[in-house]
């Protein structure tokens, strides 16, 4: 992990948090939409990160945003089940190591299937466990699983496009 | 002793995990509930601010729309002049300044972060305890209502907005006062829960809901909705009607917060009673 990365880690973490309170957090489609964009930065840590740096930041990444929603933990306690997740969802859809070429997950050197499960199975622990906490009770089951879905399909959707502007830009 | 300490490192992932998890829950729980949320002042304070400079410039874009909103504002001010007065008896009461006092009295503030998006929304707006803000107070835009106050810094007030699962507003019919309570499901923030309907009560479409100042939080005969579409449950005690929120939360601009002159008059009396 180079210093270069270092850098383009942190200022991605400070980035990401004010795009998410200033512009994210007011995107409004018929009430059951609410992106969150800013776990993009726990899927953009580097391959070689040692596992308490991830966990610790993307603990700090949650409180961030919580500080901005007044919402203390709960994006928090999001994020860190994500870190927690990442390893193991890294393992189990490797076959091997040489598709962790790079340091950096992306789509361009992992590729688009490697790439998909990664984000699609992050990015729904994250969403249904905050979605659920938020709502702590289930007379909304129906409700809040409409929202977990339609607000994961958005968040993907905003990190394929980021990713595929990333390659773009590369060419 | 040693031995212990070899596990803790190999297992570090494991227990930081739990360590952080566990932070994240306590503080969620704790600071979360609706009283709690003005012990986080300092957080408040730093977000405020940063709120506060973004919306000097996004509020560039919105003026148009602003001015339309303060003229509106204005036109209703006007024709609310004499209902802010509270009005007693005059066979009661022999002194004459007591047969007219003011009883409530409005601050104006602007909306510095709003959302509608979530199952709990919540505003911030830019004034608070400095401007004589307190919790528990109202907050209205023009004769509709919007939500209540919920924690206060020098600075900034965070208000518990009408679309939030523990907002709950006493109303009443327009038409026969007959009391009912308005919530909102959650989904979409234009429409509303009408709850605890009486079962005599003929509904029609477009039934006036306004608030029944029994709260001690707004004033009595604010708009809150229009009735938009009812159920009759024959195996229940009380029907349900979804209402039309006359308030459209996502283009809040500026907001009043209501202060009840006489509340502390009204609390003492209640509290007097039920001591004993």
């Amino acid at each position: 992990m180079t210093s270069r990365t270092v850098f383009f880690n942190i200022v991605r973490f400070f980035f990401l948090i004010l795009l998410q309170v200033l512009i994210l957090n007011h995107v409004n489609l018929g009430g059951y939409v609410n992106p969150l964009f800013y776990v993009y930065f726990i899927l953009l840590l580097p391959f070689s990160v040692s596992r308490g740096i991830m966990l610790i930041s993307s603990f700090l990444l949650g409180l961030g945003v919580d500080i901005f929603t007044n919402t203390i933990g709960l994006n928090a306690a999001s994020c860190v089940i994500m870190a927690f997740a990442r390893p193991f969802v890294i393992n189990s859809i490797s076959s091997g190591p040489e598709t962790l070429i790079g340091d950096t997950p992306s789509l361009k050197n992992q590729g688009i299937k490697w790439f998909l499960y990664y984000t699609i199975i992050l990015v729904l622990i994250h969403h249904t466990f905050l979605f659920f906490l938020e709502i702590f009770r289930f007379i909304e089951f129906f409700k809040t699983l409409l929202r977990i879905g339609l607000s994961s399909a958005f968040t993907i959707t905003l990190i394929l496009i980021s990713e595929y502007v990333f390659i773009f830009r590369q060419k | 002793m040693r031995n212990l300490f070899i596990f803790l490192r190999e297992q570090y992932f494991y227990f930081l995990f739990l360590i952080l998890e566990l932070a994240s829950l306590i503080l969620f729980f704790n600071y979360n509930d609706f009283q709690g949320s003005s012990l986080f002042n300092v957080a408040n304070a730093f977000s405020g601010s940063v709120n506060n400079v973004f919306n000097g410039i996004s509020e560039y874009f919105t003026l148009k729309k602003t001015n339309r909103v303060l003229i509106e504002e204005m036109a209703k001010l006007h024709s609310r002049i004499p209902e802010a007065f509270y009005q007693s008896d005059q066979n009661v009461f022999y002194k004459k300044d007591t047969v007219v006092r003011l009883e409530y009295k409005y601050i104006s503030a602007k909306v510095i972060s709003n959302s509608t998006n979530k199952r709990n929304n919540f505003l911030m707006i830019n004034k608070g305890a400095l401007h004589g803000i307190e919790n528990h107070m109202g907050v209205i835009i023009g004769n509709k209502l919007v939500g209540q106050v919920v924690g206060v810094s020098p600075h900034f007030s965070w208000i518990m907005s009408m679309l939030n699962k523990d907002s709950h507003v006493s109303g009443k019919f327009k038409k026969n006062d007959q009391l009912v309570n308005v919530e909102w499901p959650g989904g979409n923030y234009r429409k509303g829960q009408v709850r605890e309907i009486p079962k005599h009560i003929v509904m029609v479409r477009g039934d006036t809901i306004i608030t029944s100042g029994n709260s001690n939080i707004f004033p009595e005969g604010l708009l809150i909705g229009t009735i938009d579409d009812f159920s009759i449950a024959p195996d229940e005690n009380f029907n349900t009607g979804r209402i039309l929120f006359s308030t459209d939360f996502n283009s809040l601009g500026y907001v009043e917060v209501v202060v009840d002159l006489m509340r502390k008059e009204k609390e003492e009396l209640k509290k007097s009673f039920k001591s004993e």
